[in-house]
């Protein structure tokens, strides 16, 4: 198993319970859906998963190893393995396109020569070839979460963490992204996505985790299960 | 950390100072004078020194001996004087001597002769200590001997001088420790802007698997710069302030032995520019721990 969990909860320091008694287990190379209402608790599960913030209760694991007892070294190794996309999609205001897709590569050290390979490459997996000279405040929403993408998988993730990616999108370029995320996740990369699009998880029919208050309340593949 | 990695690093370190240009000049002006106003106590404390040590080379025990002493007696009492812990040279003076030396002070050629043909002073004895702060034992110890009916060594100048000396150097490394504090907590406040201001790229650096130091770096380096960038002015204001002082002092006040500038410069640049790359390191190293908190 890539992502196990074991007994995981999340509480934070004002007594909210964000999280109860999560175990679920994902596979390398699946498509998996986290769903619920907001407030279900899926933004926190992908957190505690990319390790942004540790659980108050149980284990996590992924690729055997726990991820409350890495090293600095380790956590870091992890990161690299592990790309991640938000709703807001966190990109560089000030930068290009260039200067945000090649930062990824660039904050791990990569040669020179790679990264002016590899950023028109990836930019061009996206659908957003040639354009890598273009201010990113210049880009429609859509094409600034593209931005994002290429940026999380530019260094070749065994992981995709998505939270809530089409939350700021129209229907028809949430329907592009889910494309690009179903062929990212067809070369191998496992993909969690959290969501509250209804009409997504219909149309991809995958593994869907249903939160509900803080619990997994189903998982099933197949479509909506609220 | 790799080395190909500074060609990110800088620019982005340069990029970062022009960003908060306000309190990029406003780190660097303060740091300025911080560090100037601590070298120039430095420098002022050299020169102290300098003038103590002089000072402290001509503190002398002299040591009157007695008229009926016969030059026997007077072997024995050098001898005597030699073995007293902490006299470092002892040298006799023969009344004749000193009757020439009080001549030369006074420029009268025949002093003898206007004091009716009578040499009226003492031989004595001139004895230098190993330290200055055994003076006054020591001479404690000469007037015991036999054979000395009088001892002087400028009591209490000696004891005030070493306690004013003493009272500025503490006085000039407090000073000193609170500009180099002012500066270091400039630095940091630079420093935490430029963390702010960075924070999402900051985000981004860890969730994309970034190393601490390369994360850290731009703003170490940014910190460095700020720190060595201050020094260098300080440094250049300083060197051109003492020069002018030193040369109005050697003009002016004759009885200041002030250090050449020729003495000073080496000195005062790596006391300055080390000052400004310590300071500028520990600054920009506080603000980062939080958000580095993997």
């Amino acid at each position: 198993m890539l992502i196990q969990t074991f007994n995981v909860g999340k509480t934070y320091k004002n007594g909210i319970a964000a999280l109860t008694d999560i175990n679920l287990s994902i596979d390398y190379g699946e498509f998996v859906f986290l769903t619920g209402a907001s407030g279900a608790g899926k933004s926190t599960l992908i957190r505690l998963l990319f390790r942004e913030e540790p659980p108050t209760a149980g284990q996590i694991m992924i690729g055997g190893r726990s991820v409350t007892r890495l090293t600095v070294p380790e956590m870091v190794r992890l990161r690299r393995n592990t790309g991640v996309v938000f709703q807001d999609f966190r990109l560089m205001e000030k930068g290009t396109v260039f200067d945000n897709v090649s930062f990824a590569l660039k904050a791990v050290e990569r040669p020179w020569p790679e990264i002016r390979r590899r950023v028109p490459e990836v930019l061009e997996r996206v659908g957003l070839g040639g354009r890598e000279h273009e201010h990113v405040m210049n880009l429609s929403g859509g094409e600034q979460q593209r931005v994002a993408v290429a940026r999380a998988i530019i260094n070749n993730p065994l992981i995709l963490f998505a939270d809530e990616p089409t939350g700021d999108l129209d229907p028809k370029t949430s329907g592009e992204l889910m494309q690009l995320f179903d062929e990212i996740n067809k070369e191998g990369t496992t993909i969690v996505m959290a969501t509250h699009d209804q009409i997504i998880v219909e149309r991809m029919q995958k593994r869907v985790l249903t939160l509900k208050s803080g619990h997994l309340i189903g998982d099933a593949v197949g479509g909506w299960q609220l | 950390m790799k080395l190909s990695s500074f060609r990110y690093i800088a620019p982005q370190c340069f990029k970062s100072m022009r960003n908060n240009g306000w309190m990029t000049a406003a780190a660097i002006i303060t740091i300025t004078i911080s560090l100037f106003l601590c070298a120039f106590f430095w420098l002022l404390l050299l020169n102290i020194n300098a003038n103590v040590t002089d000072v402290e080379k001509d503190v002398r025990v002299l040591a009157y001996v007695d008229f009926d002493v016969v030059p026997a007696e007077r072997k024995e009492i050098e001898q005597e004087l030699k073995w007293i812990a902490g006299v470092a040279d002892v040298s006799f003076v023969p009344k004749e001597q000193g009757i020439h030396t009080l001549e030369e002070r006074y420029g009268d050629s025949d002093l003898v002769e206007s004091l009716g043909g009578v040499n009226p002073l003492p031989d004595m004895f001139s004895i230098t200590a190993i330290d200055t702060n055994q003076v006054s034992a020591i001479a404690e110890a000469v007037s015991q001997i036999e054979g000395i009916y009088e001892v002087q060594y400028g009591e209490g100048t000696v004891e005030k001088l070493l306690s004013l000396t003493d009272g500025l150097r503490k006085f000039g490394y407090v000073i000193m420790g609170l500009l180099a504090l002012c500066a270091v907590v400039l630095i940091a406040m630079a420093t935490r802007l430029t963390v702010q201001t960075r924070k999402k790229e900051i985000m981004v650096m860890k969730w994309v698997g970034a190393t601490d130091a390369f994360i850290r770096w731009p703003f170490i380096l940014e910190g460095m710069i700020l720190g060595l960038v201050g020094a260098v002015l300080a440094l250049g204001l300083l060197l051109f302030l003492y020069s002018r002082a030193a040369l109005y002092v050697s003009i002016n006040i004759g009885f200041l032995n002030i250090l050449p500038l020729s003495a000073v410069w080496a000195p005062a640049t790596g006391f300055t520019l080390a000052a400004g790359f310590l300071l500028g390191l520990i600054g920009s190293m506080f603000p980062l721990a939080r958000f580095l908190d993997v």
